[in-house]
């Protein structure tokens, strides 16, 4: 955990100096400030230091070409704990204390459902990369100041849904946490199923927090599945799955990636876990922005930076929006900043893979469109991008990728 | 039918956790007077107890012991040092200090251990099916453990001269008082107990689930209905009120679902309370 603590300094110092030393070429201008939001510690710990890292690797990448229409970017970290109520207080503080403009990383659907209402109110960006649908639409983001650089719940359902086709699939269930992003994860699958002209055969919502789920597993598995299809989060799928597995069931699962990972293998075994498709969205690894991004990655964790997608989003979060913050010129407030996120994101521009080269081609009076580490970046109108999605499979332990799913 | 077996059974193995949980507590609101907020966390203090245990040893006995030993001393402390020197302020005094106590475990818990699930590596093995139930051997186990270590509860409580100062103590503290017992020594073996029970039903709910410092607070509401269906003070009523919540929560899903059964331990405290205030196993108490 020293590198939490290294980066906190790092950013408290970085604050300090700012106020202290004059700055050279951004004397003049204010400082861009920008709020890291991170899932430090809590479930989403295994990811939440390198998403934070990253911020601050891009956010060099930025000052070193010089800053954004001027301005110089300057960071505040702070750890959610994946936990609302703490994320709520850290977000005051970034808005209230730090008067961050804009508020990046934030990582579970639970936290981000929690903070964006602030966001709204202070009238700054949020950038996160949480899947509930009902982060797209009004109330959560009803000012449109709302990016989401994973995809949605329901997307990874259609995800879902191709997959059980491919595999062949005949008789699945559903089982989902009760919170948006679970059954986000199964309504989406289901939409998409029968869609396809086919048959959903149970569903159950279970609660958190229960001493087992063996009602729940009976219940499904009394309609005899094939497959039964995930919305759910690791300690319950640890739960869930030990139990099914002691149970007897021979049965087939699909779960999302941040329930089936290796902490769930290491948590299981590998006989238990034998065979289970994990699907995770995967990052835009052909791009040169990838290649960057990588980079930077293995210098600071010391892995592949393949290896954890959410920081090669936090990544393309600031590049964007450094982006926007040039294209939308000196002095530019949240309104003309935030007008600007698509239009140099999203196509018809020229392709660009990085700050500096974009920076170029805005200066050249060129359209342009960053293509991210993280997918193509294209946003919809409710502000969300549609990566492609990886299936792994776990076998003898490993968590093995066999595919790519586009939908 | 075996579809019915097979919920009462998963009914039965939830209910112990609770059932052990809500004896601690009810051992507690008996002798020292107020409802232990505290015991979830304790539960959790068992639970690392005997991972660590079990970690080091690979014997799940000695992770056990280990755990009840780790949730008798942090009973023990929680004693010496808060509710000793606040035991003749109001209960309402001692329940918000043992929500404090509770929010310092959990905090040095998540400190120490960091915020990422453990689990108890455990062979994971098929089922026994006896004609179409399948029977979890670790079920079993569990079972007998719990089994086991109610009787030595009740064995504490009704067979040693301490258990039978601990009941005189429950029954009327100022006539336990004028008869000689020792007030300390009783609420030092109460506490001891009391850590060990809760640490115990930490150490099953952590076998079965998975190991986090949120745990045992998750697990607090339900314990507190059953010891209160149970009737308050009551060490039987507590056990089998916890059996019966469970019972009835997992035997009703049919018909209400995964996310009302909650809902229904909390219902069967109002049906209990509405036609018998003082719980299934409560005495009345008089007026003084």
């Amino acid at each position: 955990m020293t590198i939490d603590r290294r980066i906190i300094l790092q950013a408290g110092a970085s604050a300090l100096a700012l106020g202290l030393a004059p700055q050279g070429a951004f004397a003049q201008a204010e400082a861009y400030r920008i709020g890291a939001l991170n899932p430090v510690t809590g479930a989403g710990s295994p990811y939440g230091s390198g998403m934070a890292e990253m911020i601050f690797a891009a956010v060099d990448e930025v000052n070193a070409a010089g800053g954004a229409a001027g301005r110089r970017l300057q960071v505040f970290a702070d750890d959610t704990q994946t936990n609302p109520q703490s994320a709520v207080l850290a977000a005051k503080k970034l808005i209230e204390v730090n008067k961050v403009n804009a508020i990046l990383g934030t990582w579970s659907s639970g936290v981000s459902l929690a903070v964006i209402p602030l966001v709204n109110d202070a009238n700054i960006l949020l950038m996160h990369t949480s899947g509930a649908p009902a982060l797209s639409t009004p109330p959560a983001n009803a000012k449109g100041y709302g990016y989401r650089f994973q995809a949605t719940n329901d997307r990874f359902g259609r995800a879902f849904a191709e997959i059980a086709v491919k595999e062949g699939y005949k008789r699945p269930v559903t089982m989902a946490f009760n919170n948006a992003s679970g059954i986000g994860n199964t309504q989406g699958f289901k939409k998409a199923w029968e869609a396809k002209g086919n048959k959903v055969l149970a569903e159950v919502v279970y609660e958190p927090n229960q001493p087992s789920y063996r009602a729940e597993l009976q219940k499904v598995l009394a309609a005899r599945p094939d497959v039964i299809v995930m919305g759910s989060f690791l300690p319950d799928t640890t739960i869930i799955l030990r139990e099914a597995f002691q149970s007897g069931a021979n049965v087939k699962w699909i779960i999302p990636g941040w329930a089936a990972n290796p902490q769930l293998i290491r948590a299981l075994g590998n006989e238990a876990t034998e065979g289970v498709i994990s699907v995770d969205s995967v990052a835009n690894e052909q791009s040169a922005s990838f290649a960057r991004y990588d980079a930077a990655y293995r210098k600071g964790q010391s892995q592949p930076g393949a290896s954890n997608v959410y920081a090669a989003m936090t990544y393309d979060m600031v590049i964007t929006l450094a982006l926007a913050i040039e294209a939308a010129g000196p002095g530019a407030g949240t309104a003309q900043i935030n007008a600007k996120i698509r239009e140099v994101a999203n196509p018809a521009g020229d392709k660009v893979f990085s700050f500096a080269e974009g920076k170029t081609a805005l200066a050249a009076g060129k359209k342009i469109n960053y293509e991210g580490a993280s997918s193509v970046l294209d946003f919809d109108e409710f502000g969300d991008v549609t990566p492609d999605f990886g299936v792994f499979f776990i076998t003898k332990g490993q968590l093995e990728r066999r595919y790519v799913v586009k939908i | 039918m075996a579809f019915w077996i097979e919920l009462l059974i998963s009914g039965l193995v939830a209910g112990l956790v609770i059932g052990l949980s809500a004896l601690s507590i009810t051992l507690v609101f008996g002798i020292a007077r107020f409802p232990n907020a505290a015991t979830g966390d304790t539960m959790t203090v068992g639970a690392y107890g005997a991972l660590l245990g079990h970690r080091a040893t690979n014997s799940l006995l000695v992770g056990g012991l280990t755990g009840a030993i780790a949730g008798a001393i942090v009973g023990f402390l929680g004693y010496w040092f808060i509710f000793r020197k606040l035991a003749q302020r109001s209960n309402v005094a001692l329940l918000v200090a043992s929500i404090g106590l509770a929010f310092v475990l959990r905090a040095i818990l998540g400190v120490s251990f960091g915020h990422s699930q453990q689990v108890f590596q455990l062979p994971l093995v098929r089922p026994w099916r006896i004609g179409d139930v399948p029977v979890h051997p670790n079920d079993l186990v569990l079972a007998g453990a719990c089994a086991t270590i109610l009787a030595i509860v009740f064995a504490i409580l009704h067979l040693t001269p301490i258990g039978r100062r601990m009941r005189a103590v429950a029954d009327d503290p100022a006539l336990a008082r004028v008869s000689g017992i020792s007030p300390s020594s009783v609420m030092t073996v109460l506490w001891l107990l009391a850590g060990a029970v809760s640490a115990s039903a930490g150490i099953v709910a952590g076998i079965k689930t998975v190991v986090s410092p949120e745990m045992g607070w998750d697990l607090l509401l339900p314990a507190f209905a059953a010891a209160i269906v149970g009737g308050i003070g009551s060490p039987v009523g507590a056990v089998v009120a916890g059996l019966l919540i469970g019972v009835v929560q997992e035997m009703a899903t049919p018909l209400v679902g995964f996310t009302y059964k909650i809902a229904l331990s909390f219902l069967l405290m109002l049906v209990v309370l509405l036609v018998r205030p003082r719980g299934l196993f409560g005495k009345l108490e008089g007026a003084r």
